[in-house]
C-alpha cells in the first residue's frame, strides 16, 4: 500500500467475524466494521472528506475558516483536512464532554468554542437559542466560511453510500449482510450504509441505536435528539432502541478485551446493542444469517469517561506506606501541636515546616521559612520511604490539620520520632493572630 | 404513538406530603381565606440551610449561605431563616428593610443588584455588604460614605465574562458585573476610595445550570482573588451566587416519557400535548426538529446542596487540577452562597379552588376553571411543567379515573392559561374541589403577581406541623416563637 496523501487512506476499513465464543449468537455470523481504523481515528474522516473535498480550492483561494458543530471524530477529522491545506479550523458545540477529546482538538490547532448551559431564569419569550445565532453569524458574513454542516450535508450520507456501504458487501463477497446495526450521531453512516444495501437486496433489517435519554454516550443523540438531525429519516430504520452509557461501556469491554477490537463506546454500544436485538431472533432461526456492525472510533480517547462512570475498571492495587490504609486510631493518635505551642517549637527547636497545600495557595500566603511539598507529591515520596533525617523534627501543615494528621501518623509509624501535626492547620494559624508571609 | 396519559408528577419531601395529605385543613384554610392562597412551611427551608451547612462542613469550609430574598417575598420563611445562622441576599431597598426587619444583623446581608441611590444609602448607612457591580456604582457609593461621613463600607467586586483557557465558553450576555478583562481599573477605583470602601473579596453570579462555567468562573475568581493580594489588598471571600436548582419532578421517566411526547407531538406524530399546538419552543421545519425547548429542566439529578458539592470537587484546570473546594480552603478563603429556589425547595404549595369543569365535545379535553389567576401560579412562567395534586371537597368517589383537561385562570383573557400544556390527571375533578401545586415557593408566588381586573391576589399563610395535626398562622404573624410554632 503506498500513497501520495494521508487522505487517499480513508475507507477500506477492515470487516473482522466475531468469535461465535464472545457473542454466542448461534446461527449468525456477526461483523464489525472497523471503522476506528481511518487514518484520523474514525468514522467521520469519510464524511469529513466527503464534504470538504469539493470546496477546498475555493476556501483556500479565499482563506476561509472550515467550521462544524461537532464534539469530537468530524473536528477532528476536519482539523486535520483544514491544518492540511492550511486552513483553521473552528468547532462549536454544546456535547463536548470527554476533556481528552478538547485536549486533542486543540493539540490539532481547532479553535473550540462551547455554547452556554441552559438558563436557571428562563425568559419563555427567548425565541433565540445559541445555536441560531451561530447560523445567522455565519450566513451574515458572507464566504469567509467553509461550514461543512454534517447533520444536514448529503454528502456526509454519500460518503458511506458509495463507500462503507459497498465495501461491506464486496467483503461479504456480494452478499448483503440480513441486518446492520449502526449508532445513530448524524445518522449519515447508518442512513448511507442502509441506502446501498438496500439497493442490492431489500430484505436486509436495518436497527439504529441511539444513547438512553438520561445518558450521555459521546458521539451518538439520544431519541429526541436524532429529531433536530437534518439527515435522520425514521423510515431508514426497521427498528430503533437505545441503549445506555453502562451497556455501552459492558459493550466496549468485551471488545477491547475478548476481541482485541479496541474500539470506543459507541462501538461498545452497537455491539451490545446488536447481541441483543439479535440473541431473540437466533433461537428462531435454522439457517445461517450475517448481521454487521459499525465501530466507529478507538477507545483511548475515553480514559477519563470510563474513570468517571466505571472507576472500578481502572483501579489498582494498594501502594505501600499510603496514608488510605492507616485506621482512625492511629490518625486520633497522630502527635499534634497547637499555635503557640508551634511558634515556640519553632523558636526553639528550628523543626523542618512542610506547607501540604498546593503551590498556589502556598505563594499566596505562608509560615515563614516553610518548605511546599504538595499532598500528591508527598504521598509520592513517602511511598520510598522517608524523606529526612530522623534527627530532623517536622511540623506538617496543612489547611485545618485533618491531611497534616494523617501524614504525621504515617511519618509515625514509618519510625519517625519526632513529627508533629498543626492542629487546626493555617486557618487556626492565621485566626489565632500569627504571621504569614508572602515572598 | 397513543393517548396513554402522560403525568409529570411533583416530588414531594415528607414535610409538603404531609400538608397535601391535610384535606380538611386544605380546604378550611381556603374556606376561610379564599382562592387561590399561598401556603409556605418555614421549617423546611431551615432543614435545606442544612443540608447546605452539611457540604460546607464536609469540605471544611467556612462563610455564609446568604438566601436570595427575590425568590419570595414571605415574611415567615424569611423569619425563620432569622433565627438560624443564615444569611440574607437582598435585591432592593424593600427587601433591605425586611430584613433588617425580621432580625438579620447588617454582618449577615448582603446587597446585589441594580441600586437606587436610596437603597445605596440604607446598606452604606446599616453597614451592610455590597455586591459591586462596577467602577460607577463604586463611584456612588464612595461618594455616598464621603457626603454623609459614613464608615467605610464591605464591598465584593461582582466579576463576570470569565474565560476557561484553551477552550472558549461562550457565555450569555449579562448586565452584571464587571468582566474579568476589566478588573484591573476596577482595583484602581478600588484603591481610590481606599477611605470609602473596603473590599472583603470578589462575587460572581451565573444564570446557567452548567456546572462546568461556574466551575470556570469559581476558577477565575481564585486568579482575581490573587491579583487583589499581590497588589497589598486583603481579600477574603468568594460569593459565587446562586442557581442550584431544584428537581421538581419525582419520576425521571416521567419527564423523559413527556418530552419524547412533546417532541413527537410537535413533529405531527402524535395528538398536540398542548392548547393550540404550542411546541414550548421547539418547531417543525419540513420534518425536522428545530428550536430549544424553553423549559426548566423539571427532573435534575444533581439540585442544591448535592450541586453545591458537585461544583466544589471540579479541578482547577490552571491552578494544577485541585479541586476547587481545597483550593478555597488551602487559600483561607471563605465560600459564600446566594441560594434562593434551592433554599426553597418544598418550601409551599399553592391552592387554588376548580369553579367549572366543562367538556366541550365528547372525547376531548375537560376545560378546568379554576379562582386564580395564570400569574398567581407562575410555574408556567418559569417554565417548569409539574401536575397539580386534586384535593376533593368531599371524600366523594375517585371519579371514573384519568382525564386530560385544560386549566385556565378566572381572567376574562384568551391567555389567562394556567398551563398551555394539556393535563393529565388520576380523576376528574369536582367544582369544590383544590388543586394543590406544590413546589411553588421558589419565584412561583409572588414574582408574577398582579391585581389585574381587580382580582385579589393569592393570600399567604405560614403552616407547620405540631405533632399529627398542621397549624398555620397569616404569614405576617409568623415569627420563630409563635406557640408551638418555628424554632422550639
Ligand atoms: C445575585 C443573585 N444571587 C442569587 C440569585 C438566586 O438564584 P437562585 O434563585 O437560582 O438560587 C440571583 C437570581 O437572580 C441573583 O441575581
Amino acid at each position: 500500500m503506498r500513497y501520495d496523501s494521508i487522505t487517499e487512506a480513508i475507507g477500506n476499513t477492515p470487516l473482522v467475524r466475531i468469535d461465535p465464543a464472545v457473542h454466542g449468537l448461534r446461527n449468525i455470523d456477526l461483523y464489525a466494521k472497523l471503522e476506528m481504523l481511518n487514518p484520523f481515528g474514525s468514522v467521520k474522516d469519510r464524511a469529513a472528506w466527503s464534504m470538504a473535498r469539493p470546496l477546498l480550492d475555493e476556501a483556500v483561494e479565499h482563506g476561509s475558516q472550515v467550521v462544524e458543530l461537532s464534539s469530537g471524530n468530524t473536528a477532528k477529522a476536519l482539523a486535520v483536512i483544514a491544518g492540511m491545506h492550511g486552513l483553521g479550523f473552528r468547532s462549536v458545540t454544546n456535547r463536548m464532554r470527554v476533556p481528552e477529546i478538547k485536549d486533542l482538538l486543540l493539540l490539532l490547532g481547532a479553535e473550540i468554542e462551547e455554547l452556554p448551559g441552559q438558563s436557571e431564569c428562563l425568559d419563555p419569550t427567548a425565541t433565540d437559542d445559541p445555536l441560531t445565532l451561530f447560523h445567522r453569524t455565519l450566513s451574515a458574513s458572507g464566504s469567509a466560511y467553509l461550514h461543512t454542516d454534517q447533520y444536514f450535508n448529503p454528502r456526509n450520507t454519500e460518503a458511506h453510500l458509495t463507500g462503507t456501504g459497498p465495501e461491506i458487501v464486496k467483503d461479504l463477497d456480494g452478499r448483503v449482510p440480513d441486518w446492520f446495526v449502526a449508532c445513530v450521531g448524524t445518522a449519515g453512516s447508518s442512513t448511507g450504509v442502509a441506502r446501498a444495501l438496500r439497493e442490492e437486496d431489500p430484505s436486509v433489517r436495518v436497527l439504529g441505536l441511539v444513547g438512553a435519554k438520561s445518558d450521555f454516550i459521546p458521539g451518538i443523540r439520544t431519541i429526541d435528539e436524532v429529531q433536530e438531525v437534518g439527515l435522520f429519516d425514521p423510515e431508514t430504520y426497521d427498528t430503533m432502541e437505545s441503549v445506555s452509557a453502562d451497556e455501552a461501556i459492558e459493550g466496549m469491554l468485551t471488545l477491547n478485551r475478548r476481541c482485541g477490537i479496541l474500539g470506543g463506546p459507541t462501538g461498545g454500544a452497537a455491539y451490545f446493542g446488536a447481541v441483543r436485538h439479535l440473541r431473540a431472533v437466533d433461537e428462531e432461526l435454522s439457517e445461517r444469517r450475517t448481521a454487521v456492525f459499525i465501530v466507529c472510533d478507538r477507545v483511548e480517547s475515553y480514559l477519563s469517561y470510563v474513570r468517571q462512570r466505571r472507576p472500578d475498571l481502572l483501579g489498582r492495587p494498594p501502594r505501600k506506606n499510603s496514608p488510605a490504609d492507616l485506621s482512625d486510631a492511629e490518625i486520633g493518635a497522630a502527635p499534634s501541636i497547637g499555635v503557640a505551642g508551634a511558634r515556640h517549637w519553632i523558636d526553639t527547636d528550628r523543626p523542618l515546616v512542610v506547607d501540604l497545600r498546593s503551590p498556589f495557595a502556598y505563594a499566596a500566603l505562608h509560615i515563614d521559612g516553610s518548605v511546599n511539598i504538595v499532598d500528591e507529591l508527598f504521598a509520592e515520596l513517602l511511598r520510598g520511604g522517608l524523606p529526612f533525617s530522623r534527627r530532623q523534627p517536622v511540623l506538617l501543615a496543612c489547611p485545618v490539620g485533618e491531611q497534616s494528621a494523617r501524614y504525621a501518623a504515617l511519618l509515625t509509624r514509618m519510625g519517625h520520632p519526632d513529627v508533629r501535626s498543626l492542629a487546626g492547620g493555617i486557618i487556626a494559624w492565621r485566626d489565632a493572630g500569627a504571621p504569614l508571609v508572602r515572598d | 404513538m397513543d393517548g396513554r396519559p402522560l403525568y409529570l408528577e411533583p416530588r414531594l419531601e415528607p414535610r409538603l406530603r404531609s400538608l397535601v395529605a391535610a384535606h380538611g385543613t386544605l380546604h378550611s384554610i381556603v374556606d376561610a381565606l379564599g382562592s387561590p392562597l399561598h401556603l409556605v412551611v418555614p421549617d423546611q427551608i431551615a432543614e435545606n440551610l442544612e443540608r447546605f451547612r452539611s457540604v460546607y462542613r464536609a469540605h471544611h469550609l467556612s462563610g455564609q449561605v446568604f438566601y436570595a430574598h427575590k425568590a419570595n417575598r414571605s415574611s415567615a420563611l424569611l423569619r425563620r431563616l432569622a433565627a438560624t445562622d443564615a444569611g440574607v441576599d437582598v435585591a432592593s431597598l424593600g427587601e433591605l428593610q425586611h430584613a433588617l426587619g425580621a432580625g438579620f444583623g447588617a454582618d449577615r446581608i448582603t446587597a446585589t443588584g441594580p441600586k437606587n441611590p436610596e437603597f445605596l444609602w440604607l446598606a452604606a448607612r446599616t453597614g451592610v455588604t455590597v455586591g459591586v457591580d462596577g467602577v460607577a456604582e463604586l463611584d456612588r457609593l464612595a461618594g455616598l460614605v464621603r457626603k454623609h461621613g459614613l464608615a467605610p463600607v464591605r464591598v465584593l467586586l461582582r466579576l463576570s465574562g470569565f474565560e476557561a483557557p484553551g477552550v472558549k465558553v461562550l457565555s450569555r450576555r449579562s448586565r452584571f458585573g464587571t468582566p474579568v478583562r476589566e478588573v484591573e481599573p476596577l482595583l484602581e477605583a478600588v484603591e481610590r476610595h481606599g477611605d470609602a470602601v473596603e473590599p472583603t473579596g470578589v462575587a460572581f453570579h451565573l444564570d446557567t445550570t452548567s456546572v462546568a462555567e461556574k466551575a470556570t468562573a469559581l476558577e477565575g475568581c481564585l486568579a482575581a482573588l490573587e491579583l487583589c493580594r499581590s497588589r497589598g489588598l486583603r481579600p477574603r471571600a468568594v460569593d459565587i451566587g446562586g442557581g442550584f436548582g431544584i428537581s421538581y419532578l419525582a419520576e425521571r421517566e416521567q419527564w423523559e416519557a413527556y418530552t419524547s411526547g412533546l417532541t413527537a407531538a410537535v413533529l405531527g406524530r402524535r395528538p398536540p400535548l398542548t392548547w393550540g399546538g404550542h411546541g414550548y419552543g421547539l418547531r417543525s421545519e419540513s420534518g425536522t426538529l428545530r428550536g430549544t425547548l424553553g423549559l426548566y429542566p423539571a427532573h435534575r439529578p444533581v439540585t442544591g446542596a448535592a450541586y453545591l458539592d458537585e461544583l466544589l470537587a471540579q479541578p482547577a484546570g490552571s491552578l494544577g487540577g485541585r479541586p476547587l473546594a481545597a483550593l478555597l480552603l488551602e487559600h483561607l478563603y471563605d465560600l459564600h452562597t446566594e441560594p434562593g429556589r434551592a433554599l426553597l425547595d418544598q418550601c409551599g404549595v399553592t391552592l387554588a379552588r376548580v369553579l367549572e369543569v366543562r367538556g366541550p365535545e365528547p372525547g376531548g379535553e375537560l376545560l378546568v376553571r379554576l379562582a386564580a389567576k395564570a400569574d398567581d401560579i407562575a410555574l408556567e412562567d418559569h417554565g417548569v411543567l409539574m401536575d397539580p395534586v386534586v384535593v376533593p371537597r368531599s371524600g366523594a368517589g375517585p371519579g371514573q379515573g384519568p382525564v386530560a383537561v385544560h386549566l385556565f385562570g378566572s381572567l376574562c383573557l384568551e391567555t389567562d392559561l394556567i398551563t398551555r400544556r394539556t393535563v393529565f390527571l388520576p380523576r376528574r375533578p369536582e367544582p369544590g374541589d383544590l388543586l394543590a401545586f406544590a413546589n411553588t415557593a421558589g419565584y412561583a408566588m409572588d414574582f408574577h403577581a398582579t391585581r389585574a381586573q381587580y382580582q385579589p391576589g393569592a393570600r399567604k399563610v405560614a403552616a407547620w406541623q405540631d405533632g399529627d395535626a398542621w397549624r398555620w398562622c397569616l404569614d405576617d404573624q409568623f415569627w420563630p416563637i409563635t406557640p408551638s410554632g418555628g424554632v422550639q
